[in-house]
Formats: structure tokens, C-alpha cells, sequence
């Protein structure tokens, strides 16, 4: 650059940026705070989430203390306790008791915890592996039949089946169930972050950047990857939710946490053979599990309709 | 030419659009998109409706048809056509009027047609709605009609699909459907916009034989003042939803009143390229392609391969401080060729000499050194730019990745913004907040950074409005002098070569059909293809900008 070029044109500099080209849009989270549907999801999750660290404060008891005494106590019935010094005292049961005597309302509460656990953590796993695949799949053409090709192959694989394969071979273990919930949602999210980096990879702004010579992991960093995350953001609370559904549904199977860890699918399915003279059993961790899955699916709605209206069709 | 036609005056006008004035949403960047307009059309006259984007030309076109967005509100106003009020119509009546009274046509000829129904059916569809006709008398009328508008095959076109046909087809089709019914009004929205210069010729032909036949009214919305040229009897001028000046073609064209509407016209680039310096002959050549070959082959599983040939045998020539244009229609190769020369597509034969080393088969690692020596220029403003980054990250992006530190990149930013004539203050602004023009003068400041030595503009003017794209055509002039560029220069718009290039290739079917000098080439066309391309430029007889006053 000379810098005799930089006195020319300056008469001309142009006004019309200032003002009335400039198109004003309300910041994120104030439009965000006028979606009905993430106010109410937020405030439930908020609530459902809470419970977790409070649940020292709401209950005494422990989630896994078998009590043969207090076994199937309807919701509000007296339990007969004994503290550690051997005296008696009582007290009500909110949601009742299971078949061995353990407090419903308990093993609710600290059951949250496994299921945001695997909630989170199957979101974040997916989408962040997900993403790395499909980048590659999406932007380098040889990669993408091979990769392709494996992932439509891990959609195949029920993730039930999968499930049971994998506690056969290792035990069951959240961990194990995270994993058999994580592989067959990878393929999903390879998918979505495929679509959208092959129409961006055409853009004439990506087509400019090749051309000033950036390396292409700067590209696909830079200008190709933040296209990505706002419909990855809402695809990631759906996988949250289902997540969160599967786990109960394996757990209920006997495939999913082993049986002494409190999750709501562990709940139902020890309430299962007494579910007709006993429904609170399964009642209660039931309301929870809905609730949780409802706030997190209609955060993931108002977010879609918020940030990213442009794939608002897509699921 | 105009024509002047004796009976209009006597007759009574078919559309009276009186005091029209529709309201923008509340936030929008002006009250009305439409204020205050009064026109008329009468009958077998042709009025034009020329404005740049956002002057409210469509937006009237659709009032009339009763196709307004719901953010737009009539404020006050009446439309009437043959004595009817459009605006106190309900849906029913406005239902029985369109096709029957009024037809349109619009720009797209791809979207307006629903690709699973076959063209004869949708032409039927009209007849089924409106008429009693059987389904014989409906099938003959439609045959008929599209005999009418010169398609050849009418029964072969009867039964074919949109996709089946070229753009001119489909306008054809959409033109046959919104006649059918002898409508008294015809509205066309930029009716030629999408289509090639010889196809459009033909379309305007078509609507002009067919108008003075039946003595259709027909308001013709463009933003192209060579159409108006060829067309119109009347024409009407909006400036920002105002009707600024409406008189008989021949004297807004000659001896326009309004300062916008002379400006507009002065905008429109002369066929005659200007006398200019030739390049000296011992300047240092630039670039130099040799029998450069660019086909695509498509192997499928079971059958074979298919190739098509994009480009073949390309041999151009640019020194420095030189312009080739290089000219042609849609699906000629010609963005093929900037595409190979910037590398962004790969070669598959011959030799592309940057500065005398063969760039042609490098492969990719070699290519970082000579990226920066060739920038190129999009069409598309709106989506050459990140919109998540600001223009001041993308404007130093290139230099940064050559190794020149972000202060460094970020001063020399600020000088080039001041070359592009834009305020360095807006650096740190996002693509969004500019317009159409401003963001080209971004793109080309973002090509200048990098000091190449070939600038590549691939129709970096063609999305831009006359007025605009007057000011970039000077800007690029401007830059190409002072830093002494070779550029090439990709455009479908003859009069922008003319103005632009010293050297200009027109291409055809992939292969170069003719280079010559500009003045050569524009004063003496020799190939049959560059004359048949010269007799279809729109409005090509009127001397634009030669004012009688």
C-alpha cells in the first residue's frame, strides 16, 4: 500500500452508513425473554434442576436404606423411624414408600440428579463428536462417502440392543448407559452439521476466504463452524430430552444404572409388579420425568424459533 | 422505439391508480412504501414502472392484483380498473377478476410454475376456474394459445414439466397463462430480469405483437431503461415510493425534468466504449492462458460416464493496466474461466501462466504463493461477506494469513477504506448494516489488500442498481489505474464491457467466439453470434444521456 492512495475519495466518503441503513435488532436475550415457551420451559428446568443440590435440604433420609417396616405406604402415611441412638420417631412420606420400605419422595429427588447427568451428558458428548464428523464429512468430498456410509450404519443399530449388548459385555453402569445412548445420536447430528456445511461450503464468502489463502482448518473454524451452532444448540435440548426418556426406558427394561442407583426409570420399574394396588410407585417419578422432558423440549422449541429460524422446519 | 399510437387518447384508461399510499410496518427505514402515486393505463398502451430496489415498483404491481403482504396497509388511495375498485373488493370478486381482467407475470419463470404439474394443465387450471368450456374446447383453446406465443410443439409443451423447458419457454408459458382469459390489463414485474439478452429480445417481442393485437393495457415494471427504451409509450419513475416524472417515453428519455430521473438515465452505460489509451504494447503480461480446458465428468455406478465440456481451449491474453472482459450468456463458461484462473475450481488441461508460471496443475499446498498474486470479486454482495464477522476482520483476514501483523493489516485497512470511498470509522460494523454497493466497495477494498497483481470481478456489478453500479464501474477504473492492475472482467451486460474493458472475448458454449479490441469489436462485430448478441441488447438504437436541453 502507498499512502498517497489514502487522500482520494475522501469528499466522497460515504454518509449513508451512519442511521437509517443501519437495521436495529433487540439483543438476544431480550428476544429470547419474550418467547413464551422458553420462559415457561427455563423456569421449569430451573426448577427441576434445583433439585439437585437441595436435595440434603429437602430430605433426611437415604435414597438407598431398605426399612422392610415402611414397606408400601400410600402417599402421606406415617413412616416409624429409628435414628442412630435407637429412639423412635415418625415421619410422613410424601409420595409414599416402595415394596422394600424406601421413601419414594427421596429416591425422587436424588434421582433427578442421574437423569440430568445423562441428559447433559449424552448433549454434550453427541453434539461435540458429531460436530468434528460432520465438519469433515460436510467440507472434504472423499471423506464424506466413507464417513457417510459408517454413520448410516450406526443408525441401524437399535439403541436398545446395543444397550443390552454393551451391559452383557461390561456391567451396567451409567457410564455404559450414556455410551450405548451417545453412539446411535452421533449419526443424527453428523447429519444436521453434513446439510449445513454443504451449503455453506458454496458460499462466495468461504469462496473468498480460499482465495486470500486461509489455511483450511481456519476456514472451517472461522467461517464455516459458527454458522453450525445455533441449530446445533437447539438440536442438542432435543437430544437432551430424548436422552433423558431413553435412560428411564432402558433402566425400566433392567438394562440401563444398575438397580440400586436411584433413577426415575429404576423407580418405575421396582414399582412395577405392584403398580395396580400401589400406582404412586411409578406415579410420581412419572410426573417428574414428563415435566423435565416437556421444560427441555419447549426450551428447544423457543430456542429454535428465537435464534434460528431458518431451520425452524427441519425437524 | 415507442411507438405513438393515435387511438389511447380517445379511449377510456383501463387502470386509474389515484393518490396510492401504502404504510411500511412501524420500524421500517421509511413511512410509506408507496406515497402518493397516480397513474393511468389505457388501453393498447405499454406504461413503464422504472425504480431502483426498495422505489415500490412491485410493491404497487401487487396492490393492484390484490397480492399485498399483510405488513403493507392502503392508507388512502383508489385503484380502479374499468371503473371497478380494486381495494373495496373481497377475495371472491378479486378471484374472478385475476386472469379474467388482469394477468401477471413475474420475474422467475423457474418458481411460478409448479414443477410437478405439466405446463398444459396449469394453462387448463386457469380455463377450469374461470369458465364453462369443456374438457376438449378447454385442451383446443390451450393448444392454441400456446401456438400463440410462438412455442414450438404446442402438444409437446402441452405435456411437458417446467424443468423441461428453458427460462424463454417457461416466460412463454407464464405469458400464454395470464393472456388466456383476453385479460384487459396485463402486469409484468421484471418479466426479462432473469433471462439472457437474445432470450429477452424475444419476450419483449412476444409481449409487444401480443399487446398491439389485443389491445392489452400493459404495465410493465423494470428497472432496465434499455427495455423502457424498446417498450414503453409512457413512462412513470419512482424514487423511494414517490412518483417523481411520468410523460411519453420519447421525452422523459430525451429531456427528463426531474434531476433523479436524469441521473438514472446518465447512470445507464453507452454502447460506444470510449477512447481510451491503448495498452503499450511492451507492458509485462499478467496472464496467459494456453488451450485451458475445464470438463466436468460424471461417472454413475452402472452406465459409463458422461462429460461436459464447461470450457474448451481458452487462450486469453491480460497485460498489466489492462481489462479483458469476457462476455456471454448464461451457462457460457465464463464464470468456469474465473474459476479456474483463481484456482477455486481445478483445471483439467492446458496451461494458465501467472506471470509466466504455469499455475495450471499446481497442487494445492503450492497454490498459498499464488493466492494472493489473483483476488476475485463476487456477484452476490449480500452473501460474499461473513456476516459474523465484522468487515474490518475480513478485510485484514488475507494480509494476516501472508504474515503482516494485525496492526499493520488493520492500518492499511483504514487507507483502503478511504480509497473505496467509505468511512474508516466502520471497520469494526457487520456486512448487514451496508448496502448492495457499499458491501462491493468492501469487496473490492478486501481484494486490494492483498496487492495482486489480477483482479477478478466475476459480475461484481450485475446485482447492483444503475445508479450504484455506475459508481463501482468508476471505482474499479479508478483502482485499476492508480495500482496498475490486470483485471478480468465477467459480465453479461455488453454496455458494462463497453465501458469497462480494452479487450473483450465473447463466449458461447464454452469456447471463446470472438476477441477484439473493445472499439473493434463494438464498431465491427464479425462472428454471427456477437452480432445476434449486439441486435438483442434492449434499447440499443436510443442514445442514452444526449439531452435535447
Amino acid at each position: 500500500m502507498q499512502t498517497d492512495q489514502s487522500d482520494i475519495g475522501d469528499s466522497l466518503i460515504d454518509q449513508s452508513v451512519e442511521g437509517d441503513n443501519v437495521r436495529k435488532q433487540a439483543p438476544l436475550w431480550s428476544r429470547l425473554l419474550r418467547s413464551p415457551s422458553v420462559i415457561i420451559g427455563g423456569l421449569l428446568l430451573v426448577f427441576i434442576v434445583s433439585l439437585v443440590p437441595s436435595a440434603k435440604l429437602l430430605t433426611s433420609l437415604d435414597p438407598t436404606e431398605i426399612n422392610p417396616r415402611n414397606r408400601n405406604k400410600p402417599p402421606g402415611a406415617e413412616m416409624v423411624m429409628k435414628n442412630d441412638s435407637g429412639e423412635r420417631y415418625t415421619l410422613t412420606s410424601r409420595m409414599g414408600t416402595d415394596k422394600l420400605g424406601r421413601d419414594v419422595f427421596t429416591r425422587v429427588v436424588y434421582g433427578a440428579r442421574v437423569s440430568l447427568i445423562v441428559g447433559l451428558s449424552v448433549a454434550i458428548i453427541s453434539v461435540a463428536v458429531g460436530l468434528f464428523i460432520g465438519l469433515i464429512a460436510g467440507y472434504f468430498r472423499l471423506a464424506d462417502a466413507v464417513i457417510m456410509r459408517v454413520m448410516d450404519g450406526l443408525m441401524a443399530i437399535p439403541a436398545i440392543l446395543l444397550a443390552i449388548a454393551l451391559v452383557s459385555l461390561s456391567g451396567a453402569s451409567l457410564f455404559t448407559v450414556i455410551v450405548a445412548i451417545v453412539i446411535p445420536e452421533i449419526p443424527r447430528v453428523v447429519r444436521l452439521v453434513r446439510s449445513i456445511v454443504l451449503s455453506i461450503r458454496e458460499e462466495p464468502y468461504v469462496e473468498a476466504a480460499i482465495s486470500v489463502g486461509t489455511p483450511t482448518a481456519k476456514i472451517l473454524y472461522r467461517h464455516v463452524l459458527p454458522n453450525t451452532i445455533a441449530p446445533l444448540i437447539v438440536h442438542g435440548t432435543f437430544i437432551c430430552g430424548s436422552a433423558i426418556l431413553l435412560e428411564a426406558i432402558l433402566s425400566f427394561l433392567g438394562v440401563g444404572v444398575p438397580p440400586e442407583i436411584p433413577t426415575w426409570g429404576n423407580i418405575m420399574a421396582q414399582g412395577r409388579d405392584l403398580f395396580q394396588i400401589h400406582p404412586h410407585n411409578i406415579f410420581y417419578p412419572g410426573i417428574f420425568l414428563t415435566l423435565t422432558v416437556l421444560a427441555i423440549n419447549m426450551l428447544g422449541d423457543g430456542l429454535r424459533d428465537t435464534i434460528d429460524p431458518r431451520v425452524s422446519r427441519e425437524f | 422505439m415507442a411507438t405513438e399510437t393515435q387511438g389511447p387518447e380517445l379511449s377510456e384508461p383501463i387502470l386509474t391508480v389515484e393518490n396510492l399510499t401504502l404504510a411500511l410496518p412501524k420500524n421500517a427505514d421509511r413511512r410509506f412504501a408507496v406515497n402518493d402515486v397516480t397513474f393511468t393505463v389505457l388501453p393498447g398502451e405499454v406504461v413503464c414502472l422504472v425504480g431502483e430496489s426498495g422505489s415500490g415498483k412491485s410493491v404497487i404491481a401487487f396492490a393492484i392484483m390484490g397480492l399485498l403482504a399483510k405488513a403493507l396497509t392502503v392508507e388512502s388511495g383508489t385503484i380502479n380498473l374499468s371503473g371497478e375498485n380494486l381495494l373495496q373488493c373481497d377475495e371472491k370478486r378479486l378471484r374472478t377478476l385475476r386472469c379474467t381482467r388482469m394477468g401477471m407475470i413475474f420475474q422467475e419463470p423457474m418458481t411460478a410454475l409448479n414443477p410437478v404439474m405439466t405446463c398444459g394443465e396449469q394453462i387448463d387450471e386457469v380455463l377450469l376456474e374461470h369458465t364453462e368450456l369443456g374438457a376438449g374446447e378447454r385442451t383446443k383453446k390451450v393448444l392454441s394459445m400456446i401456438a400463440e406465443v410462438s412455442l414450438p410443439e404446442p402438444e409437446r409443451m402441452y405435456r411437458s414439466y417446467p424443468h423441461q423447458l428453458s427460462g424463454g419457454q417457461r416466460q412463454r408459458i407464464m405469458i400464454a397463462m395470464a393472456l388466456i382469459l383476453e385479460p384487459d390489463l396485463l402486469i409484468a414485474d421484471e418479466p426479462t430480469t432473469a433471462l439472457d439478452v437474445t432470450t429477452q429480445a424475444q419476450i419483449l417481442h412476444l409481449i409487444k405483437e401480443l399487446q398491439s393485437v389485443r389491445n392489452t393495457g400493459v404495465l410493465f415494471i423494470t428497472h432496465d431503461f434499455g427495455v423502457v427504451a424498446e417498450l414503453a409509450d409512457k413512462v412513470a419513475v419512482l424514487k423511494q415510493g414517490e412518483l417523481v416524472e411520468m410523460d411519453k417515453t420519447n421525452r422523459v428519455l430525451s429531456d427528463p425534468q426531474h434531476p433523479y430521473t436524469r441521473m438514472l438515465i446518465t447512470s445507464v452505460p453507452k454502447h460506444e466504449p470510449p477512447v481510451k489509451e491503448p495498452i503499450a504494447s511492451d507492458a509485462p503480461v499478467i496472464l496467459k492462458t494456453e488451450g485451458m480446458n475445464k470438463r466436468y465428468v460424471s461417472r454413475t455406478f452402472t452406465f459409463g460416464k458422461t462429460e461436459v465440456a464447461a470450457a474448451s481451449d481458452i487462450s486469453i491474453e491480460i497485460r498489466k493496466g489492462e481489462t479483458l472482459g469476457i462476455v456471454g450468456e448464461s451457462g457460457s463458461g465464463k464464470s468456469t474461466v474465473a474459476r479456474c484462473i483463481t484456482r477455486l475450481i481445478d483445471v483439467s488441461k492446458g496451461k494458465i501462466l501467472l506471470t509466466g508460471t504455469d499455475i495450471a496443475q499446481a497442487p494445492q499446498r503450492d497454490l498459498h504463493s499464488m493466492r494472493r498474486k489473483v483476488q476475485i470479486i463476487f456477484q452476490d454482495p449480500y452473501r460474499s461477506l461473513n456476516p459474523r464477522r465484522t468487515v474490518g476482520q475480513s478485510i485484514v483476514e488475507g494480509p494476516m494469513n501472508y504474515g503482516k501483523s494485525r496492526q499493520e493489516a488493520l492500518k492499511d485497512a483504514k487507507e483502503l477504506m478511504n480509497l473505496v470511498q467509505l468511512s474508516p470509522d466502520v471497520l469494526d460494523r457487520y456486512p448487514h448494516q451496508f448496502s448492495g454497493g457499499q458491501r462491493q466497495r468492501i469487496c473490492i477494498a478486501r481484494a486490494l489488500a492483498m496487492e495482486p497483481d489480477l483482479l477478478v470481478a466475476d459480475e461484481a456489478v450485475s446485482a447492483l442498481d444503475v445508479s450504484v453500479q455506475k459508481q463501482v464501474l468508476e471505482l474499479l477504473a479508478q483502482v485499476r489505474d492508480r495500482m496498475q492492475l490486470a483485471m478480468l472482467f465477467i459480465t453479461h451486460d455488453l454496455r458494462v464491457a463497453a465501458q469497462v474493458c480494452d479487450t473483450v472475448a465473447v463466449m458461447s458454449e464454452g469456447v471463446v467466439v470472438e476477441l477484439a479490441s473493445a472499439k473493434e469489436l463494438f464498431s465491427n462485430p464479425k462472428h454471427e453470434y456477437t452480432k445476434a448478441l449486439f441486435k438483442a441488447a434492449p434499447g440499443r438504437d436510443f442514445k442514452f444521456a444526449e439531452f435535447t436541453t
